[in-house]
């Protein structure tokens, strides 16, 4: 039963980093940078349809490695004091040993050790104390208190999965499959203010978490174009354009994509669950509030349209982007069932009642977008940042290179989707077709809100 | 709701890691104006004479395999309001997971004999550790309580009056090992 617990814990607790893996990255270049891209891959070919008419750099400079390796620096000192041979009798991995802790143990899961701690995350391990009288219910969950998400906490994601297709030039035509799921809780602020704030348990109060939890998928047949819609015309000495000053990947690319979604399934589920205490506290046994409003799917039966677009301008060493994904992307469900789901205290069951069966439902994917910029200074300076949202809170990122030779160092900052600033820096040396990458950088991506701190090094194959 | 109740406490409780629980737990909030915090006593001359409460204490549940490190009772205060005569009166605390238990449970703890005599009122502080012969009977939901007030009287008038609960605190220590 306790493992039952700890895993019910872990599985509620998992939810809460909303941002545990948006700062994952394995290139220790981009980590010392704060998390930016200075090339063109990653996120700027993945939301800016544009990107997949521009040639990816090469070569020197902030040109983009063929495979970049990780160090797992991380692995090693993680086995180093977590035998492989004794992770049966390991407290981090055992719940019945004493020295379990599920919240070092959920760090462990949403900040991998495949790098260096330099400074672990937060695992608090104090004493929680509760007052407890007739009238009287006072939580004081010390250090704990951080685990306490003051705003809306869940995970979700809306992904695209088997691009399968073919193209002609700039034209593409292809099926896609794609999957969308937002799970978000928040705690009302009654609840909130008794596990944050040592407030004392009201009588006659109700105490909830407010849960907004959607899923759907299906496939989608697309139509794309990316190419360059225009070409400057640098002279070169003979007066001729495309002269020796014009840059081959200079130019503005146009990106689109329209789709057409068919639903395969979908599931919604919106309501409180908690409980209302009585008068006095511990005279009268709560009653449990949970009332939930779910939409499901007769069947496949969704529908709907929607667009990318993407534009990217490179003019020498200046490069922007912009991009955004599932543009007006809304579904309609011709056939829906909604039901509703309620605690019957009188019988101490769960009621379902249907509300309605055979009824139209609308349901939306999140627009992703993204805006990059980066500029090549000429004196081994690159600098660059952008602004991405993948539907769950805007993410920022601003870095910068300089090289000297073989040399290069590295900073950058950023503000992840918690709103925290983060910080990076770290440096590289290349030498010929290999090149030696290390970055440090904070990131909160565990429950606590305290940042960690992580060293990550890399090889780089160009 | 228990059940409820329960999971979102446990999860609480786990997250602290290698911490303890700590329950502060206010017995005498729930012994209050029941007339259970009162133990009125009799005592013929030349004789002792005992009587007792029983109060049942409701404790969070889902620590049935916990370790219970401490029980302690940090606050507790009576007053002996004697009405007539002269003798001692002290205070035994027994504890059971049921009220039948409680009369054959060891002594947790005991409260020193305090003199009574005449129509005054006499305040008692009552504190100490709990008999660790009792502590796994607080790593269940339900504990009850038994107060014994054990009176003696040498004199040659009988020794009236009451004992009145006027706080009582126990504070439990639990290693959680939830179940």
């Amino acid at each position: 039963m306790r493992t039952a617990v700890v895993v019910v814990t872990l599985a509620v607790l998992v939810l809460a980093p909303r941002a545990a893996h948006a700062q994952i990255s394995f290139d220790a270049r981009r980590l010392g940078m704060g998390g930016v891209s200075l090339g063109r891959d990653g996120n700027a070919s993945r939301y800016n349809p544009a990107y997949r008419a521009v040639k990816n750099r090469s070569g020197g400079g902030t040109g983009a490695p063929k495979v970049t390796i990780p160090v797992p620096l991380g692995l090693y000192s993680f086995f180093r004091q977590h035998p492989i041979n004794q992770l049966t009798h390991d407290p981090t991995f055992n719940p019945d040993s004493a020295g379990f802790n599920p919240v070092a143990l959920l760090n462990l899961i949403l900040s991998p050790p495949i790098f260096l701690d330099l400074r672990k995350p937060a695992a608090p391990t104090n004493n929680v104390e509760f007052t407890i009288g007739k009238n009287q219910l006072i939580m004081n969950l010390g250090a704990s208190r951080v685990l306490i998400p003051d705003q809306t906490f869940g995970l979700g994601t809306s992904g695209r999965l088997l691009d399968l297709g073919s193209g002609i030039g700039p034209f593409h035509i292809s099926v896609m499959g794609f999957v969308h799921y937002d799970v978000g809780f928040t705690l009302d602020s009654a609840l909130r203010s008794v596990l944050k704030d040592t407030v004392p348990v009201r009588s006659d109060s109700s105490y909830f978490i407010i849960t907004d939890a959607l899923a759907q998928t299906g496939v989608s047949p697309t139509v794309s174009y990316a190419g360059r819609v225009w070409h400057p015309t640098a002279m070169g000495d003979s007066g001729a354009p495309g002269g020796p000053n014009a840059n081959a990947d200079d130019g503005v690319y146009l990106g689109a994509a329209a789709h057409y979604y068919f639903g395969a399934t979908y599931a919604r589920g919106v309501g409180p669950a908690g409980f209302t205490v009585g008068n006095p506290i511990f005279g009268v046994a709560p009653t449990v509030l949970f009332d939930g409003i779910v939409h499901t799917s007769n069947g496949p039966n969704g529908h709907g349209v929607g667009a990318d677009v993407g534009v990217a301008w490179i003019s020498g060493p200046l490069e922007v982007g912009v991009g955004a994904n599932d543009i007006g992307a809304q579904l309609t469900w011709s056939d829906t069932k909604i039901r509703r789901i309620q605690y019957d205290p009188n019988g101490d069951s769960i009621s379902t009642t249907i509300l309605a069966n055979h009824v139209q439902s609308t349901t939306k994917l999140p627009i992703s977008y993204i805006a990059n910029a980066a500029l090549r200074m000429g004196t081994g300076t690159t600098v660059g940042g952008d602004v991405f949202n993948a539907g769950r809170g805007t993410v920022i990122h601003l870095g910068a290179e300089q090289r000297y030779g073989p040399f290069a160092v590295r900073g950058g900052v950023a503000r992840d989707e918690r709103k925290k600033l983060q910080f990076g820096f770290g440096g590289g040396l290349r030498m010929g077709a290999f090149g030696l990458d290390l970055g440090v950088w904070t990131h909160s991506n565990t429950l606590a809100d305290q940042r960690a701190m992580t060293m990550a090094t890399s090889i780089s194959v160009y | 709701m228990k059940a409820l109740a329960s999971a979102a406490l446990l999860v609480l409780v786990a997250g602290c890691g290698q911490g303890k629980a700590i329950f502060n737990v206010d017995v005498y909030s729930f012994m209050a104006g029941s007339g259970r915090d009162t133990i009125r006593y009799a005592i013929p001359p030349a004789s002792s004479a005992t009587a007792s409460t029983f109060q049942r204490v409701q404790l969070p549940p889902g620590f049935g395999s916990s370790v219970v490190d401490s029980v302690r009772i940090t606050v507790g205060s009576a007053n002996l309001i004697n009405s007539a005569g002269t003798g001692t009166l002290g205070f035994s605390f027994f504890f059971a997971t049921d009220s039948v238990g409680t009369l054959s449970a060891p002594s947790a703890l005991d409260v020193p004999a305090t003199n009574v005599s005449g129509n005054a009122t006499v305040p008692v502080a009552i504190s100490g550790d709990l008999s660790p012969a009792i502590h796994s009977v607080f790593a269940k939901d339900t504990v009850w309580m038994r107060i014994v007030a054990t009176g003696t009287n040498s004199g040659l008038t009988p020794v009236t009056g009451k004992g009145a609960l006027t706080a009582l605190v126990i504070r439990v220590v639990l290693q959680d090992k939830i179940l």
